[in-house]
């Protein structure tokens, strides 16, 4: 009885921290930039610049939660933007270059978990050898230059007007909203999600409990390919250009939003919900700074502390339920 | 070469002469100009803001151009916000730098697009919040820009061949080391020294134009010493930036020719000064960074004030060399003082 109770204390108090964050980045900005910082304009601009950093998380809360870790992401938003980028100019139809970008994204993913999987090595080896590999392939395929394709309305998805207004912020965003939820559910109220949890906690009680670990593995690094994927494909569509050298580092903003979220990477712990939330809080602090004119020094130092602190902060929880 | 100098000492006094004389005669018409100092006095209540966009904040030429944008800013009366990508020559982290201001409710924006596509789409929603986009430094491919504030690259490497042949003497072996596939300022200055080169010295022979620097002085450095072995009795060298024209210079070093083979570069840093003055760098195409921040920030007050404006404005280049480098008009392009606009 007390236990659940504690328990219960624990979930509200996971998802209260980074909450706390948002509101206080969120208040402190809208103090030093009134009426500009939470006007409609701006909060959809925000929303719009989080997608790709969302997705992402997204993606990797499922790799976090699971104990393990990707780095490749970033190179591989870079590449499925330059897929969809050159097959667009070679004349496919928007939603196949899109496919074929998702997809690409999804067989990156699978590769790593093959190699986590069947040859043994740690996860942060394996994504830091296809972090280079997919940064040479979309190199190669961009012939060292960005890609100019025809947009092919696919600039839409991340408009920051959509064009029936009644959307009010752009479909890139909803399609994160709705995809954070479909993934919320996923590692919430599955199997598929109690065993990523379990694997993280514990692999080898996994393994005894009869968990298929490997097969679980190589479903999270697909997933989480797959979603890099699409938010390369709306790269894309936010640049219309496909750049080889974007997303640089982008894998590092990713993480942190997850562990800003409340993921750790001990693994066993995390939310969908959190890392959303990390992300949004990153996308306001750097918005915010920008607004009223704080240096990228400055930017970069406030960054670094929260998730110092955020971890921090994680950590003082974790023994007090202990 | 004279035009070149009688230019530079123009610029400087555009720059130093804040209230008097909108315009001596002999100038050419320099639309950015005209509203600078003088104009009316009736100041809006409210400071105006002009958010200044670079491709990144930690290069020199960068600095010179926040110099000069706060430069204006100071005798314009306005507030100058600086502000570039954080991961610099990241087109998303610009994007966002971009949009972020738009919701700011900036007055005008001056940006150094780091791409001429993946810009087009903020630009144009900075235009429709109906804030004037003025581009500075690289072009947009996009008609909706209030102007376009640059150096002329081609006329710059139009006047390196023009140095390096009067070096020469009009005849000889020339290379052209390249600086990357795909940079557009770089290529137009390669195409503006070939064309010279044909057109004014037809006794030089270029023997190498294929060959690329990329992007790091390290990889200059390596196609350099390639290039001097393979091309031992070479007379004349161009390169289009400082990466190239350092990591030649190094190579010459290297070889214990530099000096004795003449070499033409662009853009200026403390180690090419040096070498200008030793007499291993024969000439430096300098542009205006100081004045393209300047220009861009009053182009954009100009365009808010309900003046016309000219879509292309030349910022101008000079060419320094070990005899000119001295005088005050130079000494402001090769080593700016930039103590007094930067705090």
């Amino acid at each position: 009885m007390a236990e659940t109770q504690q328990a219960r204390l624990g979930r509200v108090l996971e998802l209260l921290g980074p909450f706390l964050a948002l509101a206080l980045v969120v208040a402190l900005f809208a103090v030093l930039a009134p009426d500009r910082f939470l006007s409609a304009y701006n909060l959809k601009t925000v929303a719009t610049q989080t997608v790709i950093v969302g997705l992402g998380a997204i993606g990797m809360t499922f790799v976090i939660v699971s104990g393990g870790i990707d780095l490749s992401v970033g190179s591989l938003i870079a590449l499925s933007s330059v897929v969809t980028a050159v097959l667009l100019r070679e004349g496919w139809s928007a939603p196949g270059a899109v496919g074929a970008g998702i997809l690409i994204g999804g067989a990156m993913g699978a590769l790593n978990g093959l190699l986590i999987t069947r040859l043994k090595i740690v996860p942060f080896v394996v994504t830091l050898g296809t972090m280079g590999i997919a940064r040479g392939l979309a190199k190669y395929l961009a012939e060292e230059q960005k890609v100019d394709a025809p947009a092919a309305g696919l600039s839409e998805l991340m408009a920051k007007s959509p064009d029936p207004a009644w959307l009010v912020l752009s479909p890139g965003v909803w399609l994160l909203l709705l995809l954070a939820a479909a993934a919320a559910l996923l590692l919430g109220r599955t199997v598929f999600g109690v065993h990523t949890f379990a694997i993280g906690s514990n692999e080898a009680t996994a393994r005894l409990c009869g968990i298929r670990v490997e097969r679980s593995k190589l479903t999270i690094y697909a997933l989480c390919g797959l979603f890099a994927g699409l938010a390369g494909t709306l790269q894309f569509a936010r640049l219309t250009v496909g750049d080889p050298t974007t997303a640089l580092g982008k894998e590092l903003d990713i993480i942190a939003a997850v562990v800003i979220g409340g993921g750790s990477l001990n693994g066993g712990s995390g939310s969908i919900l959190g890392s959303i939330i990390g992300a949004f809080l990153m996308a306001f602090l750097a918005n915010g700074c920008t607004l009223t004119g704080v240096p990228n020094y400055v930017q970069e130092i406030l960054v670094g502390g929260i998730i110092i602190v955020a971890v921090a902060v994680d950590r003082l929880r974790h023994r007090a339920t202990e | 070469m004279s035009r070149a100098i009688l230019m530079t000492a123009m610029w400087c006094l555009a720059g130093c002469s804040s209230g008097g004389g909108g315009g001596g005669e002999p100038a050419a018409p320099q639309p950015g100009d005209a509203p600078a100092a003088a104009a009316e006095p009736a100041a809006p209540a409210a400071k105006r803001k002009i958010a200044v966009i670079p491709k990144g904040t930690t290069h020199e030429f960068w600095k010179s151009v926040h110099a000069g944008a706060n430069k204006a800013g100071q005798e314009l009366g306005v507030e100058i916000i600086w502000k570039g990508p954080v991961r610099e020559d990241d087109r998303d982290e610009q994007v966002k730098v971009v949009e972020s201001f738009i919701a700011a409710g900036v007055d005008a924006i001056v940006l150094a697009p780091l791409d001429d596509t993946a810009l087009v789409p903020p630009a144009k929603d900075a235009t429709r919040e109906k804030i004037p986009v003025v581009i500075i430094d690289s072009d947009l491919q996009w008609d909706g820009r209030t102007s376009f504030v640059a150096t002329d690259n081609h006329q710059g490497g139009a006047k390196a061949a023009e140095r390096l042949g009067e070096l020469l003497g009009g005849k000889g072996k020339v290379v052209v080391l390249r600086y990357q596939e795909g940079s557009a300022s770089t290529m137009k200055r390669e195409a503006g020294f070939l064309e010279t080169v044909a057109a004014k010295f037809p006794d030089i022979e270029i023997v190498s134009s294929n060959q690329y620097g990329g992007a790091t002085t390290e990889s200059a450095y390596k196609t350099s010493e390639n290039l001097l072995v393979s091309h031992e009795d070479v007379d004349g060298i161009f390169c289009p930036n400082e990466s190239t024209t350092f990591g030649m210079l190094r190579a010459l070093q290297d070889a214990k020719r530099a000096g004795e083979v003449k070499l033409v570069g662009f853009d200026s840093s403390a180690k090419l000064v040096e070498a200008l003055g030793k007499g291993e760098l024969h000439g430096l195409v300098l542009q205006n960074p100081f004045r393209m921040g300047e220009l861009g920030v009053k182009t954009a007050l100009a365009k808010l004030d309900g003046k016309a404006v000219e879509a292309r404005i030349d910022t101008g280049v000079g060419v320094a060399t070990k005899e000119n480098m001295a005088e005050p008009a130079m000494r402001e392009l090769l080593s700016p003082d930039l103590s007094k606009w930067l705090k």
